[in-house]
């Protein structure tokens, strides 16, 4: 538990397993945010990680912040700050359509 | 992180439909000392059970009777399970303990949601693993059960092996076609035959045609599912990979009904497996590959309403995002 934040730790969630060492868990925090910023700026989002407090701080353009546990958190929350789900098989993430926006 | 395999316990889900041949299958598994000390849970829906009779020899059983367990009974499997774990905790790990639980649904019970609750329980998902989902299909029945059954659907899209039970008295067309049937529901599974639990040889089943199965009014406009392998292996690391993966189960949790596949990462080699919307623990296996015929980085996802064109490019698009 994070004392200032009030996170609990939550060891274990699955998109997090793929580093074991501090070293590689900070350099998968930090590479998910950048992924996670280039899929969602289209969408008026960013998205950051500092690498010190636990959690994905996604804001709105207008600057309405919210602080998400979890990267299966970020969607749920993403769809509520756009007003519809962002879906990977979108045109615009598959170069299906011509002159996306 | 992730638990290591080795330190919980793995769950096997026999389903089926009713009459099946689950019970059957299984009894002559435990008599072949297939799931040697494993915990068996049989569940049935009715009040009054009948299958523990006929599984007598096994020392350690339970039964949970009056309500299936993928809903009315749920508390209740969760309730035992949750007792076999703790009791297995307050063993030393040195000494023999419990490995292996073994979970025979009653023959309405949709494993999925059974996935679902224990992933969901924050006891549960630190102590099981779902090893397998096996389904017991009626090689004299299925085909007839299945024009009409959504859960029989249902049942077999979700399995990671599929039995044909009743194999010997099936007449060879017929369980022809309800291979090639199975094989159209499900490509993904691995199919085997069965004649009182013991093992039979399968007909060759390549060039006959499928069941036209009719659209039943729940699978309206739904098209069939098919499996998709996709290699992450050039320029699709974890992190890109695990962005793509929840935002796709977030937007088309309903249409991916399984993904599982080996993915390499700097934690080692990671089998990740997913129940539609639920995504196990991933367990990290032994460095030198299996003999199981895993590939590594590649995993294959079993679903509909997308191409596997469109699949492929979402997840390079992902990939590349966080490189630009």
């Amino acid at each position: 538990m994070c004392a200032n934040c009030g996170f609990p730790a939550a060891p274990g969630h699955w998109t997090e397993a793929g580093a074991t060492t501090g070293p590689d868990r900070l350099r998968e925090r930090f590479r998910r945010a950048h992924v996670l910023q280039s899929v969602l700026r289209p969408y008026g989002l960013t998205a950051y990680d500092g690498g010190l407090v636990p959690g994905i701080q996604i804001s709105t353009l207008s600057g309405n912040q919210s602080i998400v546990l979890t990267l299966e958190d970020v969607w749920p929350l993403a769809e509520r700050l756009t007003g519809k789900p962002i879906d990977p098989l979108d045109p615009r993430f598959t170069g299906d359509a011509e002159g996306r926006g | 992180m992730a638990a290591h395999s080795e330190s919980r316990v793995r769950l096997t889900i026999l389903g089926g439909y009713l009459g099946s041949g689950k019970t059957t299958w299984l009894r002559h598994q435990l008599h072949a000392g297939r799931f040697a000390d494993a915990f068996v849970i049989v569940n049935e829906a009715a009040e009054t059970p009948v299958d523990d009779a006929l599984l007598g020899r096994s020392s350690k059983l339970a039964v949970l009777a009056g309500g299936c367990v993928c809903c009315t009974a749920k508390a209740d499997l969760i309730a035992l399970l949750r007792r076999l774990c703790d009791e297995r905790s307050r063993t030393a790990s040195t000494a023999s303990r419990l490995e292996q639980i073994v979970l025979e649904t009653s023959g309405l019970a949709d494993p999925g949601p059974i996935v679902e609750a224990i992933r969901s329980d924050p006891i549960l998902v630190y102590h099981i693993v779902v090893g397998e989902i096996i389904v017991a299909v009626d090689g004299l029945h299925a085909l007839s059960q299945l024009r009409s059954e959504p859960l029989g659907r249902r049942q077999i899209e979700i399995a990671d092996h599929l039995i044909v039970t009743k194999a010997d008295v099936a007449g060879e067309a017929d369980l022809k076609r309800l291979l090639a049937t199975l094989a159209q529901l499900n490509p993904g599974a691995r199919l085997s035959g069965a004649a009182m639990g013991t093992d039979v040889p399968l007909p060759d089943f390549h060039g006959c045609a499928p069941e036209l199965l009719p659209v039943l009014p729940a699978e309206e406009n739904r098209p069939p599912i098919f499996p998709t392998r996709l290699h992450l292996g050039e320029g699709v690391d974890w992190t890109a990979f695990t962005v793509w993966l929840s935002a796709l189960l977030h937007a088309r949790g309903d249409d991916v009904v399984r993904v599982k596949g080996v993915v390499r990462t700097p934690a080692g080699r990671l089998l990740l497996q997913t129940v539609r919307k639920v995504v196990q623990s991933p367990e990290i296996l032994p460095e030198q590959s299996d003999d199981t015929g895993r590939e590594d980085d590649t995993i294959v996802v079993i679903g509909r309403g997308y191409s596997a064109e469109t699949l492929s490019r979402s997840l390079r698009h992902f990939a590349g995002a966080g490189r630009t």
